[in-house]
């Protein structure tokens, strides 16, 4: 109606009894009414299409938001990774690391060896596959394989082979997408078997299970998650038989800043953790930092120098077992 | 006839045993066989897989020069 659209140009409407119509004239005439394309927009938005409900994600990417911002890769020593692009497709990378690892140990103290190794690794990425491989020099190859087979068939292998006999591991996952759900049947050594499956039961909750089976120790086990999320909060529930409940829930505070906890209780070993953190990605640089119940405090810094070029600062301080670790780094190229 | 039966139910049971001799032993054969096989995978890919990526990579479009495999720039 032009009377409630309210615009300089619109002439008012004339005071006389039984007044017409007022003659839309200058925006009035340009822009469509404004109150009937808002009530049209607010009642599509509060129904809800019940059998068109949003792809949900994946299952093991249930608690990513939290995880992002919860566990950096935190480090101790130097870390310099170059990634020289040949093609759009193809990349080689090569990375050195020199700092301390941790062993672990079975008494309370903390055994650190220096290690030094030198990484190279080759990318291969296609919209319809992807491979990753990465060779270290003690001999041990990380190799990743995403294959697109069809629409929503995907197959999935993740294998680290060492020199060492019986140290090597490898994974198949065959993932199926549904228009609303998604399953996936995993494959692995040591006869293990697992599947899940994760199904959207509302615009904003979804709802999954898993189950799995390791053959050589003769154990399964079964799961269930939820997550609930909306454009401004992600919260997370897992439960498993092996006795572990996980709880997250990170806020979007704003566009630059988000924050995260999450709280873990392992009913075997009668473990309970729990840590908030928080999450700045800024223009020039992304800074992630975490406070834990075990005493914990880590920060992690990293910095874009200059286009391709990225400062890393990884510090990790650890009051209950005084363990101090430090870290700096340089990533160069994409 | 308790003889007859008696020796049919041997023979029967010897076949039996035959035959599942022959099924664990061909049960044996093929995990051998797939043992063998995963331990000859597993050294073609720990020795093969980074040059199969190089290999795709140096084939895919827009075809590289070999020089940008080794140079730093």
């Amino acid at each position: 109606m032009g009377s409630s659209v309210s615009h300089a140009g619109a002439p008012p409407p004339s005071p006389a009894a039984a007044p017409p119509p007022p003659i839309p004239v200058g925006l009035a005439a340009a822009l469509p009414p404004n109150t009937e394309v808002q009530g049209d927009a607010k009642g599509v938005s509060e129904k809800v299409d019940w059998l068109n409900l949003p792809c949900p994600v994946a299952f093991e990417e249930i608690q990513r938001e939290a995880l992002m911002s919860l566990k950096p890769e935190l480090f101790e020593g130097l870390r310099f990774d170059f990634t020289k692009g040949i093609n759009q497709t193809f990349a080689l990378s090569h990375s050195v690391f020199m700092g301390s690892m941790e062993v672990p140990s079975q008494s309370s103290d903390i055994i650190k060896v220096p290690t030094a190794h030198y990484e190279f690794g080759a990318n291969f990425l296609d919209p319809k596959m992807m491979l990753i491989g990465r060779i270290l020099t003690d001999g041990r190859l990380n190799a990743r394989v995403k294959c697109d087979l069809t629409d929503n068939l995907t197959l999935k292998i993740n294998a680290q082979l060492t020199n060492e006999p019986h140290f090597s591991q490898g994974m198949f996952n065959f993932d199926y997408k549904g228009q609303d759900f998604r399953s996936q049947f995993q494959i692995g050594n040591n006869a293990f078997y697992g599947a899940n499956y994760i199904q959207s039961v509302s615009p904003h909750l979804s709802l999954g299970s898993e189950v799995f089976w390791l053959g050589h120790q003769r154990k399964s086990g079964i799961g269930f998650a939820a997550r609930y999320n909306t454009d401004k909060m992600v919260t997370t529930g897992q439960v498993a038989s092996t006795g572990i409940v996980a709880l997250s829930y990170v806020q979007k505070v704003s566009e630059k800043v988000s924050l995260a906890s999450e709280f873990m209780y392992n009913h075997m070993t009668r473990d309970v953790t729990s840590s908030f953190g928080y999450d700045y990605i800024l223009r020039q640089c992304r800074l992630r930092g975490k406070l834990d119940s075990n005493g914990v405090v880590a920060a992690f810094l990293e910095e874009r120098l200059n286009m391709g070029v990225n400062l890393l600062l990884s510090a990790e301080i650890d009051h209950s077992k005084k363990d101090y670790k430090f870290g700096f780094g340089m990533t160069v190229g994409e | 006839m308790a003889a007859k039966t008696s020796l049919k139910g041997k023979g029967k049971a010897g076949k039996g045993s035959k035959g599942s001799e022959e099924g664990s032993s061909a049960a044996k054969c093929v995990k051998e066989w797939s043992t063998w096989a995963m331990k000859k995978a597993k050294v073609i890919t720990h020795y093969g897989f980074i040059p199969l990526i190089i290999v795709i990579g140096m084939n895919s479009e827009p075809k590289p020069q070999l020089y940008q495999l080794l140079s730093p720039v």
